[in-house]
C-alpha cells in the first residue's frame, strides 16, 4: 500500500525530470512522458483509495531520514489517511485532464515540452504536500509549487504583463510562506520533531501558547497560497497564464493546499479558539470581497478567478467552524467544476480568440457541447441542486449554522459570521454566475469573432469534468462515505434544512434579478460594474503604495547607504592616510638645521618626560 | 694590571682580522697600478669571510677581555668582575650579521666602482673600518666602547656617503648624515658621563648594580633624563622617528651600495648598541625606558609607512620602508612598558624578537637593494641615472629581466610580511608574539595596522614589476629585447651573486627561523 | 606516530599535490598554453581525487580526526606541521577541490585577456593549497599561515585576468582581509599567551578556553572573530566583496565565493567556538545582530543593483549572514547548518558565477540594463541553468540552500544555554523575513536577463563585432556544460539529502559545541 503511495508522489516528479531533460523540440516525447506518468499515478492513487478507504485502521506511515540538525531531525515520508488519498485523486483526476486539455491548447506553442514537465512538477508538488508525513517535507511540496505557478504563469514570454504577473504570485505567496516557514519550524522546535503523525499526536501536550502562534503563523501562508484577503491579490493576475494552468492552480494544485493542510494539521487549530476565529473572519471577508469583484469583472476568466477567492472562501470557513469535511467535500466538488469553468472558458478564448464578456455572446449555437458543460459548472458555482457545489455548499452552510447555534466545537459568533456572509455569498455567486452565463452565450452573436472548431481532446475533458461535478454532490449523502473516509463520522454533510431554504431563496431570487435585467436590454450588461468593484476595492494599489513603493525606495536608500557610508568609511582610510602621508612628507624639507633643531628638541622632550613621569 | 697581560686573542680575532686586513688594503691600494685597483675590493671581501669565519670559528664560549677586579662602587654596592669585551652569542650573531652584510656590500660595490670610478682603495678600506667598529659594538660591555664603537662605525660612513665627489646631492647627504650624526652622539655621551657621575661606573653591568641596588638613586629625576639621552645616539642609527630625518635624503645621496650599509649593518648596529644599554646596564630602569620605546616605536612605524606611501622614488621608498622596519624592530621592547612586559621572561622573548626580526630584516633588504642595483646597474643607457631609480622605470621589469623582478617581487613581499615571503612573515610573527606574551595589545594593533599600511606600497611596486611597461616609454618593449638579447657584463656578476647570496640566505631563513630565533633567545639577557 | 599509514600519505599530498602542479605551471614556457590547461585540469583532478579519498578510514560516528600529521617545524615559536581531518574539514576541503578542478576545467574553454593560462593555473593552485591548507590545519599558528597564502595569489587574479576597475579592486580586497588576517594572528598569539600552545586540538580539549582568562578569552575571540569576519564577509565589513567580484574574472570569482568566504566562517567555528568559549559566549549576540543585519541589508542592495556580479556578490552577504546566525546560536544545530549552508553556498554561487561568466563572455558584460533580456528565448540552456541557479540561491527547498538558512533560522529559536533567547527569536524572525524577500531580487533579475522576447539585443559594451540578440552566439558550449552540471547536480543532491554533508560534520560538531551545552 504505502509502497504505492511512494510510486504516485515519484511518477510526475520523474516525469518532470526526464522532461526537462528532454531536447526541446520533443514535443511528442514529452506530451508522452507527462500524460503517461501521470496517468499512471492516477490508476495508481484509485487504487490506493481503494485499498486505504477499504481497510478500518487506515492511517499509515513509511519515512526516513533525510537530515539530522542537532537533535532536530527531518525525515521524507508518506503518510496516508483517508483525507490523503481522496485529495490525491482529485488532484491526479485534473492533472491528468490539464494534461491531455494541454496538449491540444498548446498545439502550437514551441515551449510545451518545458510547460509539460513544469506541470509534471507542479502536480509532483501538490502530491508531495497533500501526502508528505513530516512538515519541513511539505514546506518543500509547498514552495515547489509556488515557483512551478511562477514559471507556469509566466509562461508566454512575449505578454509583456505575464512576468510581472508571475512575479507577483511568486512574491506575494512568499510573504505568506514565511509565516508558514517559521510557524512550521516553530512546532518542530517545540515538538522536538517535524513528523506529522507525532506532532498532531501530542498537540494537546505542547504549550497553547505555542500552538496557536504557530497556527496563526501557518495561517498566513495558508492566506498566500489560498488567495485569502489580504493575500489574494495575485490569483486574478495569475490568469494571464495559459488557462489550463489557471484551471491546475485553481482546481487541484494551489489554492486547495492551503485549505488542505488546515485540514490535515486540524488538531493543532483546536488547541485554541483564536486561529480558527482569526480564519472566519477572513473567511467573511473574503468570500463577500470576492463575488463583489467577481459581479464587474468583464474578463471571463477572471470572474472565474475572483470566484475562485470566494469560493475558496467558503472551504475556510467550513475549517474555521469547526468541520473540515465540509470544508474537504468543498474543495472536491469545487475541484470539479473550477476545472470545468475554466477549461471551458480556455474553449472559449481558443476558439474565439477573446475572453471579454463584452466582446463574446450568442456562442450558444455555436459551441453547444461548451455550453452545456459550461451551464452544469455554472449551475454547481451557483449552488444550484443537484450539482455537486449545491451539497458541498450546504455542508459547510449547515455546519456554520450548528455552531452558530452553539452545538459542536466551533465559536458561535464566528458560525454566525460565516453563515450571514455565506448567505450572502450565495445570492452575489448566482447572480455573477448568471451574468456570465447570459452575457457569454446568450444574446446576438458577434459576427467579428467566428468560433474556430475546437480539438476534441479539449471538449473531451470537458465532459469527463462534467460527470463529477453533476453527481459529486452525492458522496456527502451516505455518513458512511465522505465523512466516514474523512474519519468524521459524527458529521452531517447533508443540506440542512434551513441553510437550504434560505440559501436556495437568496440564489433564486439574484438568478431572477439577473434574468429580468438582461431581459430589459439583452445586449447591455445586467449589472452596471462599479469602478470600484472593477478595481476590486483597489487594494491592488493599496498594496503598491503601502509595500512595493516603499520597499523599492528604501532598497535604493540602503544600497545607496552601503556605498556611500560604509564603503565611503573604508574607502576614506586609504584617502585619510593619503592625505597624512602628504602633511608628513612636508616635514622632510630637506634643511638639515630644522632637523637638528627637531632631533635636539625631542632629546629634551624625553629628559623632560623622564624627569615628570 | 694583571688583567691587561690576560687579552684573550682569541676573542679579539675576528677585530684583529678586519683591523689589520684594512690596514692592508690601505697599502695595497698605493702599490697597486690604477687598473688593477678593483682588486681592493676583493681583498676586503676575503677579510670580511675571514672575519665571518673565524666568529664562527671561536663561537660564543663566554670570553671576556679587558676585565676590572671585583670592586665597590660608591654607595656600596659590591659588584664582582667585570670586562669591556665580551664573546657571547650575541656578538656572535651579530657579527655574523654584520660580516654578511659587508660581504653582500662590497659585491654591490665592484660593478658601481668601476663604473663611477670611484676609489676603490679608500672605498673598501673605509667599509672595512666601518666593520670594525660594529665587530667592537657586538663585543663591547661598557659605555666608553660601546660610544667609541658607535664612532668607529660611523665616522668611514660619513666619507662613504660623500663619495661620489662629483655629486653635489652626495656631498649634501653627507653633511646632513654627519651633523645629525655628531649631535645625536654628542647627546649620548652626555647621557653616559651622567650616569657615569652617578653611578661611578662604565661597565653596563656595574650601571645596572648600581641603578638597582641605589634607591636613592631612582628619586634623583636626573637619573631617569640620563637613562633616556643615551638612547639617543642609537634611536640616530636605527633612524627611528623623530631622529630618522637624515635618512631618506642619505640613502637617496649615496651610492646604492652604501644606502644598503646604512640600511642594514648600521642599522643593525644601532638596534645592538640599544639592546646592550637597556637590556644589561638600564634593565632595572625598565619602567623608565619602556614608555619611551614604546612611543618611539609606534611613531617610527606609523611616519616611516605613511610617508613611504607617496614615494616615487626607490631609494627613497626604501629608505621609509627601513624607518618602518626599525619600528619593527623597536617595538618589543616596548612591552616593557606595561607590568606584564618586565617579568624577565617576557623580555627575554621581547630580545629575541628583536634580534630575529633585525636578522631576516638585514637579509630581506640586502637583497631588495641588490637588486634595485641590478636594475640601476642594467638601466643607465635606457635612462639617465637618477631616472632609473624612479619607481615608473621599474614597470614592467619582468618584461625586461624576469628572474630579478621576480626576486625583488619576493624580497617586497618579505618586507610586507606576507607569503611567500615566509621570512619576513616570521619575523611579524615573533614580533607579535612577543607583544601580546607581554601583553601590549595597544602596540599589537598599531603593528597590524601597519602592517597593512606597508603592504600598499610595497604590493604596489612588486605589482608594478608585472604590469605592462609605462604608456609613455613606447619604446620599452624594444628595449626589453634588445637588453634580453645583450650579454650580460662580466662586471654584473658579483651582483648576481649578491642578489643570490641575500635569496638564499632569506628563503632559508624563511623556512627554518629556528635558528635565528634560538639564537635570539640565548643572546640576550640569559 | 608509528609508522606512516595511507592517509597520512593522501593528507600531505593534497597540498604537495598542487604545489608541484603550481610549480610545474610556473616553469611552463608562455608558448605551451595548452598543454598548461590540460596539465592544470590533470593536476586538480588528482587534487580531487585525494580529497575524496581522505574519506577512507573514517569510522562512522567518528567525531575526531581520523587522520593526523604532526611534525614540529619552528620549536621556537611553538609551530608544528599539524594537519588533519575530521568531518567539519573534509566536506569543505573536497568543495575546495571539486570548485578548483572545474575551474581549470573551465579555463579549457576560455582564459581571460592577457591569457597565460599557465601562470594563472600556478596561482590557482598557490590558491588551493592555501585553501585546502586553512581546512587542514590543525595548528593555529599553522592555520594562520596557509590562511594567508591565499591573499597574493588572489590579488593577482584579480589584478591581472580581471576588469578595468581591477587593480583598486584587488588592493582593496588584498588591504582589508590582510587587516582581517593580522587581527586574526594577535587573536591567535593572545590564545599562545594565555594557554602556551598552538595545538588548536589540544586546546579544544583542554575545554573552558584552556584556562585562559574570560576577559582575554573575550579579546581574543574579538580579534579572531573580527579578523575572519572580514573574510566571511560579515556586515558592515563586506565592502570589499561587491568590487572583487565585478571586477575578478570568472574563476576568481568563483573561487572567491565559493571557498574563500568560507574560510572565514570555517574560522570562526574552528578557532572562535570551540577555543575561546566564554569569549564566544559574550559576543555571539553581537555576531547575531550582525549577521542579520547583513542578511537585511544584504537582500535590499541586491534589489538595487544594476550589475549582474554585484547582485550576486551582496547576495552573498545575504547567505553568509545565515551561515554567521547559525554559528552564533552556539548549538550543535546552528553549527550543522552553517556548515551546510558554507557547502550550498559554494556550490549555488559558483554556478552562478559560472553563469554570469558565461554571459560576460558572451556580451561583454553583466549589466543588467545591458544584457536586454530574453536570453531565455535566444539561449535556452544558458537561461535555464541560470534560471535553476537563482532559484537555488533564493533558497527554494529541495534545493540545497534552503537547509541551511532554515535550520540557521530553528536553531536561533533554541540558541545555547548561556544566550538570551527572546532577542534570538525575533533575529530568526526577521532573518526569515529577509529570506523571502531574497526571491524579489532574484526574480527581478531573471526578470530583467532571462524573460523577455528573444528580440532583446544587448547593447554590447565590449567592442565585439557582432551584435546583440543575434543568432551567432553559441548556447552552452560542451566544456562549459562539463563545468557547471556538477555544480548544479550537487545542488539538487544535497536539496534532496543534506544528510550527505550533515552525517559527515555531525559527530565532530556535537564534539565541539559541546563546551557550550555544558
Amino acid at each position: 500500500m504505502i509502497e504505492i503511495g511512494w510510486l504516485v508522489l515519484a511518477l510526475p516528479l520523474v516525469a518532470a525530470a526526464a522532461g526537462f531533460a528532454l531536447h526541446r523540440r520533443a514535443r511528442r516525447g514529452a506530451a508522452i512522458v507527462a500524460v503517461g506518468a501521470l496517468g499512471l499515478s492516477t490508476a495508481l492513487s484509485a487504487v490506493l483509495a481503494a485499498g486505504v478507504l477499504g481497510q478500518p485502521e487506515r492511517v499509515v506511515e513509511s519515512a526516513f531520514t533525510i537530515a539530522r540538525f542537532g537533535e532536530l531531525r527531518v525525515q521524507a515520508g508518506v503518510r496516508l489517511d483517508g483525507l490523503a488519498v481522496v485529495v490525491v485523486v482529485a488532484v491526479c483526476v485534473v492533472a491528468l485532464l490539464v494534461q491531455l486539455y494541454s496538449i491540444a491548447y498548446l498545439h502550437d506553442d514551441n515551449g510545451y515540452p518545458c510547460y509539460a514537465a513544469e506541470v509534471s512538477l507542479f502536480t509532483g508538488a501538490m502530491l508531495i504536500v497533500v501526502l508528505a508525513a513530516d512538515l519541513v517535507m511539505l514546506v518543500v511540496g509547498w514552495e515547489i509549487m509556488g515557483i512551478c505557478s511562477y514559471l507556469l504563469i509566466g509562461h508566454y514570454r512575449d505578454l509583456p504583463e505575464s512576468r510581472p504577473a508571475a512575479v507577483k504570485a511568486f512574491l506575494v505567496t512568499r510573504v505568506g510562506d514565511v509565516g508558514f516557514l517559521l510557524g512550521v519550524l516553530l512546532l518542530g522546535v517545540a515538538a522536538g520533531t517535524f513528523g506529522i503523525g507525532a506532532v498532531l499526536a501530542n498537540a494537546g501536550a505542547l504549550p497553547s501558547a505555542t500552538v496557536t502562534v504557530a497556527c496563526l503563523l501557518l495561517l498566513l501562508g495558508v492566506a498566500g497560497k489560498s488567495a485569502q484577503f489580504p493575500l489574494h491579490t495575485w490569483l486574478p493576475d495569475a490568469m494571464v497564464g495559459p488557462t489550463p494552468i489557471s484551471a491546475l492552480i485553481h482546481a487541484a494544485t494551489m489554492v486547495a493546499a492551503g485549505v488542505y493542510v488546515v485540514a490535515r494539521l486540524f488538531p493543532l487549530f483546536r488547541v485554541g479558539p483564536l486561529p480558527l476565529a482569526a480564519l472566519g473572519v477572513l473567511a467573511a471577508i473574503t468570500m463577500l470581497l470576492g463575488a463583489l469583484v467577481a459581479l464587474a469583472q468583464d474578463d471571463l476568466k477572471r470572474v472565474l478567478a475572483w470566484s475562485t477567492v470566494s469560493q475558496i472562501a467558503y472551504m475556510t470557513g467550513g475549517l474555521a467552524v469547526g468541520v473540515p469535511a465540509a470544508a474537504v467535500f468543498h474543495l472536491l466538488a469545487h475541484a470539479a467544476f473550477k476545472a470545468l469553468l475554466f477549461l471551458a472558458a480556455g474553449c472559449v478564448l481558443h476558439a474565439t480568440g477573446q475572453s471579454l464578456m463584452s466582446r463574446l455572446g450568442g456562442l450558444r449555437q455555436a459551441m453547444p457541447l461548451v455550453f452545456v458543460t459550461m451551464t452544469c459548472g455554472l449551475a454547481a458555482l451557483a449552488g444550484l441542486p443537484p450539482f455537486a457545489g449545491f451539497f458541498s455548499k450546504e455542508a459547510v452552510l449547515g455546519a456554520a449554522y450548528e455552531t452558530a447555534r452553539g452545538h459542536g466545537e466551533g465559536t458561535p459568533w464566528v458560525g454566525w459570521l460565516v453563515l450571514v456572509a455565506g448567505l450572502l455569498t450565495v445570492a452575489l455567486t448566482a447572480a455573477y454566475a448568471t451574468r456570465l452565463w447570459l452575457r457569454t452565450f446568450f444574446g446576438a452573436a458577434r459576427e467579428d469573432t467566428t468560433p474556430k472548431q475546437v480539438s476534441s481532446l479539449m471538449l473531451g475533458s470537458l465532459v469527463v469534468l462534467a460527470v463529477p461535478t453533476v453527481v459529486l454532490g452525492a458522496i456527502g449523502l451516505r455518513s458512511r462515505w465522505l465523512a466516514g473516509w474523512l474519519d468524521a463520522p459524527g458529521v452531517a454533510l447533508r443540506p440542512e434544512a434551513v441553510t437550504t431554504a434560505l440559501s436556495t431563496v437568496l440564489g433564486i431570487a439574484a438568478i431572477a434579478a439577473v434574468v429580468l435585467a438582461w431581459r430589459r436590454a439583452p445586449d447591455r450588461d445586467p449589472i452596471r460594474p462599479r469602478p470600484l468593484l472593477a478595481r476590486a476595492f483597489y487594494l491592488d494599489d493599496v498594496q503598491d503604495l503601502l509595500v512595493v513603493g516603499p520597499y523599492r525606495r528604501f532598497a535604493a536608500e540602503i544600497a545607496d547607504y552601503d556605498t556611500r557610508v560604509i564603503d565611503g568609511a573604508v574607502e576614506g582610510y586609504g584617502t585619510g592616510a593619503a592625505v597624512l602621508s602628504r602633511r608628513l612628507s612636508r616635514l622632510q624639507t630637506g634643511n638639515v638645521q630644522t632637523y637638528a633643531t627637531v632631533v635636539l628638541g625631542a632629546a629634551v622632550v624625553l629628559a623632560v618626560a623622564a624627569v615628570l613621569l | 694590571m694583571s688583567q691587561l697581560q690576560s687579552v684573550d686573542y682569541a676573542a679579539l680575532a675576528p677585530l684583529l682580522v678586519v683591523s689589520l686586513a684594512a690596514l692592508g688594503v690601505l697599502v695595497a691600494d698605493l702599490f697597486l697600478p690604477l687598473a688593477r685597483r678593483g682588486l681592493a675590493v676583493w681583498l676586503a671581501l676575503s677579510a670580511a669571510l675571514a672575519a665571518l669565519t673565524t666568529i664562527v670559528a671561536v663561537g660564543p664560549g663566554e670570553r671576556g677581555t679587558f676585565c676590572t677586579p671585583p670592586a665597590s662602587l660608591p654607595g656600596g654596592v659590591r659588584v664582582g668582575p667585570s670586562c669591556s669585551y665580551v664573546v657571547d652569542h650575541f656578538t656572535v650573531l651579530l657579527g655574523v650579521v654584520f660580516c654578511l652584510a659587508a660581504v653582500v656590500v662590497l659585491l654591490l660595490s665592484m660593478p658601481r666602482l668601476a663604473q663611477d670610478r670611484l676609489p676603490a682603495g679608500e672605498y673598501a678600506f673605509l667599509v672595512l673600518c666601518s666593520l670594525a667598529g660594529m665587530l667592537t659594538l657586538a663585543g663591547a660591555r661598557d659605555l666608553i666602547t660601546i660610544v667609541v664603537a658607535l664612532e668607529v662605525l660611523t665616522l668611514p660612513l660619513y666619507v662613504l656617503v660623500g663619495l661620489r665627489r662629483a655629486d653635489s646631492r652626495s656631498a649634501e647627504a653627507a653633511v646632513k648624515f654627519f651633523l645629525i650624526s655628531v649631535l645625536s652622539s654628542a647627546v649620548t655621551l652626555y647621557g653616559a658621563s651622567l650616569l657615569y657621575g652617578l653611578t661611578g661606573s662604565l661597565h653596563l653591568d656595574r650601571v645596572a648594580a648600581a641603578l638597582g641596588g641605589r634607591d636613592e638613586l631612582r628619586d634623583l629625576p636626573l637619573t631617569g633624563a640620563a637613562v633616556l639621552l643615551v638612547l639617543v645616539g642609537f634611536a640616530f642609527k636605527v633612524s627611528a622617528v623623530p631622529f630618522h630625518w637624515w635618512a631618506p635624503d642619505t640613502y637617496q645621496g649615496a651610492p646604492i651600495p652604501v644606502a644598503a650599509f646604512l640600511s642594514t649593518a648600521s642599522k643593525a648596529a644601532g638596534v645592538a648598541g640599544l639592546l646592550l644599554v637597556l637590556g644589561v646596564g638600564f634593565r632595572p630602569y625598565a619602567d623608565v625606558w619602556g614608555p619611551a620605546l614604546a612611543v618611539l616605536a609606534a611613531l617610527t612605524m606609523t611616519v616611516g609607512n605613511l610617508v613611504a606611501l607617496r614615494q616615487r622614488h626607490i631609494v627613497r621608498l626604501l629608505a621609509w620602508s627601513s624607518v618602518a622596519q626599525a619600528g619593527y624592530i623597536l617595538l618589543p621592547l616596548g612591552i616593557a612598558a606595561g607590568s606584564t612586559g618586565r617579568s624577565d621572561a617576557a623580555l627575554r622573548t621581547a630580545g629575541a624578537a628583536s634580534l630575529t626580526y633585525l636578522t631576516l630584516y638585514v637579509a630581506m633588504n640586502l637583497g631588495t637593494f641588490a637588486c634595485v642595483a641590478w636594475v640601476g646597474h642594467r638601466a643607465p643607457h635606457t635612462v639617465s641615472r637618477g631616472d632609473s631609480a624612479a619607481l615608473q622605470s621599474y614597470r614592467g621589469l619582468f618584461r625586461r629581466s624576469p628572474l630579478v623582478a621576480v626576486t625583488l617581487a619576493f624580497f617586497l613581499l618579505c618586507l610586507a610580511g606576507l607569503p611567500p615571503g615566509f621570512a619576513g612573515l616570521f619575523a611579524k610573527v615573533v614580533v607579535f608574539r612577543s607583544a601580546l606574551v607581554g601583553n601590549a595589545r595597544v602596540l599589537a594593533l598599531i603593528m597590524a595596522v601597519n602592517t597593512v599600511i606597508g603592504l600598499y606600497y610595497y604590493l604596489k611596486v612588486t605589482a608594478d614589476l608585472f604590469a605592462a611597461p609605462a604608456a609613455h616609454r613606447a619604446s620599452s618593449q624594444g628595449e626589453a629585447d634588445q637588453l634580453a638579447r645583450r650579454p650580460v657584463p662580466a662586471a654584473a656578476y658579483p651582483l648576481a651573486a649578491a642578489i643570490g647570496l641575500s635569496a638564499i640566505a632569506t628563503v632559508v631563513l624563511g623556512f627554518a627561523p629556528q635558528v635565528v630565533v634560538r639564537l635570539g633567545e640565548l643572546a640576550w639577557m640569559r | 606516530m608509528t609508522g606512516v599509514s595511507v592517509g597520512q600519505v593522501l593528507l600531505v599530498a593534497v597540498l604537495v599535490v598542487p604545489t608541484l602542479g603550481a610549480a610545474a605551471l610556473a616553469l611552463l614556457p608562455e608558448r605551451l598554453d595548452r598543454a598548461a590547461r590540460l596539465l592544470g585540469v590533470i593536476v586538480s583532478g588528482l587534487t580531487l581525487l585525494i580529497s575524496i579519498g581522505l574519506l577512507s578510514g573514517r569510522s562512522a560516528g567518528e567525531d575526531r580526526d581520523w587522520v593526523y600529521v604532526n611534525a614540529g617545524w619552528v620549536p621556537a615559536v611553538d609551530l608544528r606541521f599539524h594537519l588533519g581531518v575530521d568531518g567539519i574539514s573534509l566536506p569543505l576541503v573536497v568543495l575546495t577541490a571539486l570548485l578548483t578542478f572545474l575551474c581549470a576545467v573551465y579555463s579549457l574553454h576560455s582564459v581571460p585577456a592577457p591569457g597565460r593560462a599557465g601562470t594563472m593555473l600556478a596561482l590557482v593552485g598557490v590558491l588551493e593549497v592555501g585553501m585546502i591548507g586553512t581546512f587542514l590545519a590543525r595548528d593555529l599558528l599553522l592555520f594562520f599561515l596557509f590562511f594567508e597564502i591565499v591573499l597574493i595569489p588572489m590579488y593577482f587574479l584579480i589584478a591581472v585576468w580581471g576588469g578595468p576597475g581591477a587593480r583598486h579592486a584587488a588592493t582593496k580586497f588584498v588591504l582589508y582581509t590582510l587587516l582581517g588576517s593580522v587581527l586574526l594572528l594577535v587573536g591567535i598569539l593572545t590564545i599562545y599567551a594565555g594557554a602556551g600552545t598552538l595545538d588548536m586540538v589540544e586546546l579544544a580539549e583542554r575545554g573552558g578556553g584552556a584556562g585562559i582568562a574570560p576577559s582575554t578569552q573575550t579579546f581574543a575571540f574579538a580579534m579572531v572573530f573580527g579578523g575572519l569576519a572580514v573574510k566571511s564577509p560579515l556586515w558592515p565589513l563586506h565592502t570589499w566583496l561587491p568590487d572583487a567580484h565585478t571586477e575578478a574574472p570568472t574563476i576568481g570569482s568563483v573561487l572567491l565565493a565559493g571557498v574563500l568566504l568560507k574560510m572565514g566562517t570555517y574560522g570562526i567555528i574552528r578557532v572562535g567556538l570551540s577555543i575561546l568559549p566564554a569569549g564566544a559566549q559574550r559576543l555571539a549576540p553581537t555576531m547575531a545582530v550582525l549577521a542579520v543585519t547583513g542578511i537585511i541589508v544584504g537582500v535590499l542592495c541586491c534589489y538595487a543593483q544594476t550589475d549582474l556580479k554585484r547582485l550576486i556578490a551582496y547576495s552573498s552577504v545575504g547567505h553568509m549572514g545565515f551561515v554567521l546566525l547559525g554559528v552564533s546560536t552556539l548549538t550543535a544545530a546552528g553549527v550543522q547548518a552553517a556548515l551546510l549552508g558554507n557547502i550550498a553556498h559554494g556550490v549555488i554561487t559558483g554556478l552562478l558565477f559560472f553563469c554570469v561568466g558565461g554571459l560576460k563572455d558572451r556580451f561583454h558584460t553583466s549589466v543588467l540594463a545591458d544584457l536586454g533580456g530574453g536570453i531565455g528565448a535566444r539561449l535556452p540552456r544558458l537561461g535555464g541553468v541560470l534560471t535553476f541557479a537563482a532559484i537555488a540561491s533564493l533558497g527554494l527547498p529541495g534545493l540545497a540552500g534552503f537547509w541551511g538558512e532554515a535550520f540557521a533560522v530553528a536553531a536561533a529559536y533554541r540558541p545555547a544555554g548561556g544566550l538570551a533567547r527572546t532577542p534570538y527569536v525575533m533575529l530568526a524572525v526577521v532573518a526569515a523575513v529577509g529570506a523571502a524577500l531574497a526571491a524579489a531580487y532574484f526574480l527581478r533579475m531573471l526578470r530583467m536577463v532571462v524573460a523577455g522576447p528573444a528580440s532583446g539585443t544587448p547593447r554590447t559594451s565590449g567592442g565585439s563585432g557582432d551584435s546583440g540578440g543575434r543568432p551567432s552566439v553559441a548556447d552552452v558550449t560542451l566544456l562549459e556544460g562539463l563545468s557547471w552540471a556538477p555544480l548544479a547536480v550537487l545542488a539538487l543532491v544535497l536539496g534532496v539529502f543534506p544528510a550527505l554533508v550533515l552525517e559527515c560534520s555531525r559527530p565532530a560538531v556535537d564534539l565541539l559545541v559541546r563546551v557550550h551545552s555544558g
